[in-house]
């Protein structure tokens, strides 16, 4: 089973951001695989070992820094990449600029399914896979968590969440299936994986080579950070009908919320 | 989660910036190797620190180890921590890629462990079995390495070494376990270990003891000394695993820390039928031995340096966060606000040491390391030899050193935390209680210093040491044209001219049959040349650093003399507040900590014998 995983490099989920303009400072930023599309490739490796056949194919967008990402996914075991490796592009791509740039290099390779994390963890649109899909003109599955490929491969049976529950449904394939939290635990790359990570093919595009020339249809006008946490404050009162009192009374006037 | 263990910066200026690690790929042997490469394993074995090892600690500290029916049950944290270790091969870094290891630099592996061995308890199980496969990859023969190393490279199976015994710990050579020859060429092992890190444990499926015992008939004392392969079960023709040895763990010590590292007694031969397999020569056991200990010396100076840096990366984050009092100068002022505890004078004195000495260490400990990488690469003999010989002198450094100045760099922190420091509920009293072994075992801190006077600073009648001193003056000539650093190369150099001076001292004292100065003073003195070493590293540091500091304030249009200009670089650019931050480091130590050597030469010099001079009878009343 042919497989290719859409993965985008993100700052680590400790990274203090700061604004420059309408962007943020990359200086002395921690990049690393956007969590969710961890899952997304965990997936597609598990997929390939119980299959036991198949390519898993890496496709990112991004500019040079992006092949560590690549690299590291390579390392736990994906077989080939795609690296889109345009700055200009990326750095005015919006989802919809995204996806159609993931989908121009997906169209090139032969896969059974594509996999994605449901939202990068950035900017966390979480329009890419459902843009995509309808690129690619093939169904999409979003918030998967768990995903069973029929031994034809013509066909997925599907559980993926939503408010309040579970909803389980078949998809034929091949299919955009974007990963929730709960589908799998990705591995660790191992040290011989890293050093076959070195070896494996990572063909390198431009977008025009692929020959997306849509920009993007969205233009960020501002960025702010969200409002500093206020600190807490420790209700008073003599006993604990007192401080019982207080808060209701501080719920209701204050915050107005009872 | 935030990582608390290894400042990223510094282990990449170490490596990179400082000892240019990259430039061993130009050698054929790490050819297959990059420097994006060694970034890809740094980032690998962070993650598997901060997700997986780190989170090990404290809960593996509160379970223990537990002996039941005589098999050992390691803390139920440390099973998954170890088949992810183990799988992706963590635990056999350095061995050939022909045997099933990766093949790496030894500093990549001292470099990714950084990240590991703060957590000793777990990482002395697959440490131990890495130890051991070791031994059998160098000394085993063709069928020993076929039988075993598969199985212990993987991790399936694990390894111990047995030397110590109730007699016999610092004096090895009083052993009394004894080998009988039998008619198979195989030998019965008859005798009792104690203190056997990882000697029992519910991880691995089997565990190859190597074990030192005498051969009946051999004579007294090291020299009759021999090495054996003692497997937990024996091991059949086929590779599957036969009958169980006849070897029993008697009992699990109760320790100060390290909870979650069995420390075993184990009894060998009670019913006369423990099976060994002889490795290497008769009687070259010890040198065997002396093989492993010199990368296990290494391995514990390496806790200390762990223990020191994931303590002052804690106390620092505390610090930061800590209010309590207000600023000095608002001293006047009752309602000032309160502040963090990292801006009161004291608090940043301590935080300035720790960062010091752990920056030093680290120095020091990758330094020492690549010094055997190149040795082991260049193929000119002489040239190796000098950085081979500069490991030897620096190793019972890197011992004693690390884990002596790590154990209070760990209690500083705890000094920084205050009274909840000893609680608890706060991390940094179990790492003093974990790190706290590591001056003791591998050759106590005493036989290291001994090991140094005694052995190292004379070998090739102290060609070694010279070259030492040759390296150290090298950084004061590189650097003492630059008006920044004049002071402190002055000072480095003056430290250096001490150190020479004093292994004179030692040498006509021996020589005037005075041994009892150097022996007396060899502690003393392996602290005094440790300080002076760390000098020279943040020296060099310091001298990479400021010449990358200038060069960033040019690019960025910042005269690097105009003090509120260069602040204000330093707090909106991370790498000038790096580059600065080391060459203020530097002149801390400098400043500081190097005085301390001038007391100790002196205190040398004066010939004053009062431990041998105070009779027994006088300690106490």
């Amino acid at each position: 089973m042919n497989t290719v995983v859409c993965l985008k490099q993100v700052p680590d989920t400790e990274t203090l951001i700061k604004i420059a303009g309408t962007g943020i400072a990359t200086d002395g930023i921690k990049w690393v695989i956007s969590p969710y599309d961890e899952f997304a490739v965990e997936e597609a490796l598990k997929m390939k070992e119980k299959m036991k056949a198949g390519n898993v194919t890496i496709v990112s967008l991004g500019p040079d820094r992006a092949i560590e990402s690549i690299r590291t996914a390579l390392a736990m075991g994906a077989d080939t990449a795609v690296h889109v490796n345009d700055a200009a592009y990326y750095e005015k791509a919006d989802p919809f600029a995204t996806a159609a740039a993931l989908a121009a290099a997906v169209k090139g390779l032969e896969y059974d399914a594509v996999f994605l994390g449901k939202q990068a963890m950035d900017d966390d649109s979480g329009q890419v896979p459902a843009m995509l899909g309808e690129l690619l003109g093939i169904p999409v599955v979003t918030q998967v968590i768990k995903i069973e490929v029929a031994d034809d491969k013509s066909k997925a049976s599907v559980t993926r969440e939503v408010e309040g529950g579970h909803a389980l449904l078949d998809v034929s394939l091949p299919a955009v299936f974007s990963a929730q939290k709960g589908l799998n635990e990705p591995r660790y790359a191992s040290l011989p994986g890293i050093m076959k990570a070195k070896k494996k093919p990572v063909d390198v595009k431009k977008a025009a080579d692929l020959g997306v020339s849509d920009g993007p249809k969205t233009v960020v006008k501002e960025l702010s950070l969200p409002p500093a946490r206020q600190a807490g404050r420790i209700i008073q009162g003599d006993d604990a009908k007192a401080k019982a009192a207080a808060l209701a009374k501080a719920l209701h006037d204050e915050v107005k919320i009872i | 989660m935030a990582n608390l263990i290894v400042d990223e910066r510094d282990q990449k200026f170490t490596l990179y910036e400082m000892l240019e690690v990259e430039k061993l790929c130009d050698y054929e042997r790490y050819a297959d190797f990059s420097a994006d490469m060694f970034d890809m394993i740094l980032t690998e074995a962070q993650k598997l620190a901060v997700e997986e090892i780190f989170p090990t600690l404290a809960e593996s500290d509160k379970q223990g180890c537990r002996l039941e029916n005589g098999q050992v049950h390691v803390p139920e944290c440390f099973h998954r921590a170890y088949k992810l270790f183990c799988e992706a091969g963590w635990n056999c870094m350095s061995f050939p890629q022909e045997r099933g290891g990766q093949g790496l630099p030894f500093i990549m592996r001292i470099a990714a462990h950084d990240w590991f061995v703060h957590n000793f308890a777990f990482v002395s199980y697959p440490g131990l079995g890495e130890g051991a496969a070791h031994l059998i990859e160098v000394y085993g023969n063709e069928a020993q390495k076929e039988k075993y190393l598969p199985n212990m490279l993987s991790g399936q199976w694990g390894g111990s070494m047995c030397l110590t015994e109730p007699g016999a710990g610092t004096d090895v050579g009083n052993l009394s376990t004894k080998a009988v020859r039998q008619s198979d060429g195989t030998f019965k092992l008859q005798g009792t270990k104690i203190f056997i890190t990882a000697g029992d444990q519910d991880l691995t499926e089997n565990i190859i003891h190597p074990v030192l015992a005498r051969i009946e008939g051999d004579p007294a004392g090291t020299k009759g000394i021999s090495i054996f392969l003692v497997p937990k079960f024996l091991v059949n023709e086929d590779g599957s695993l036969g009958k169980r040895n006849d070897f029993a763990v008697a009992k699990i010590e109760e320790k100060m820390g390290i909870h979650g590292s069995a420390t075993c007694l184990i009894n060998f031969g009670d019913s006369n039928d423990c099976t060994a397999e002889l490795l290497g020569e008769e009687r070259q056991g010890m040198k065997i031995m002396f093989q492993l200990m010199n990368e296990a010396r290494i391995a514990t100076g390496l806790q200390g340096l762990t223990s020191a840096s994931t303590a002052y990366l804690h106390a620092l984050q505390y610090a930061k966060d800590r209010l309590q009092g207000s600023s000095l100068m608002e001293f006047k002022n009752p309602d000032a606000p309160r502040v963090a505890i990292i801006e009161h004078p004291d608090v940043r004195r301590m935080l300035l040491w720790m960062k010091a000495n752990v920056e030093g260490m680290r120095a020091l400990m990758y330094y020492t390391t690549v010094c055997g990488d190149k040795a082991g690469c260049i193929k000119d003999e002489a040239e190796a030899e000098k950085w081979l010989g500069i490991v030897e002198v620096l190793t019972p450094i890197v011992k004693a050193y690390c884990t002596d100045i790590g154990f209070r760099v760990t209690e500083t922190a705890m000094q920084v935390y205050g009274g909840y420091g000893y609680c608890s509920e706060y991390p940094i009293e179990q790492f003093l209680r974990d790190e706290k072994i590591a001056s003791i075992y591998e050759g106590t801190n005493g036989i290291q210093a001994l090991d140094l006077v005694g052995r190292k600073m004379g070998m090739k009648k102290g060609t070694y040491f010279m070259n030492l001193l040759g390296e150290m003056n090298g950084t004061v000539t590189r650097y003492q044209g630059n008006p920044t650093l004049k002071p402190l190369t002055d000072d480095v150099l003056q430290a250096a001219n001490i150190l020479a001076e004093m292994a004179m001292f030692f040498g006509s004292s021996a020589k005037a049959g005075k041994f009892l100065i150097p022996v007396g003073n060899a502690y003393p003195f392996l602290m005094m040349m440790g300080k002076i070493v760390c000098a020279w590293l943040l020296l060099w540091q310091a001298g990479i650093a400021q010449e990358k500091l200038v060069r960033l304030c040019s690019d960025k249009g910042v005269d690097s003399a105009d003090a509120d200009a260069l602040l204000a670089l330093i707090r909106e650019n991370k790498d000038a507040a790096f580059y600065d931050g080391k060459v203020k480091t530097a002149k801390y130590f400098i400043k500081h900590v190097l005085p301390e050597v001038e007391a100790t030469a002196k205190a040398i010099k004066s010939e004053d014998l009062s431990i041998m001079e105070i009779a027994q009878e006088s300690f106490t009343s």
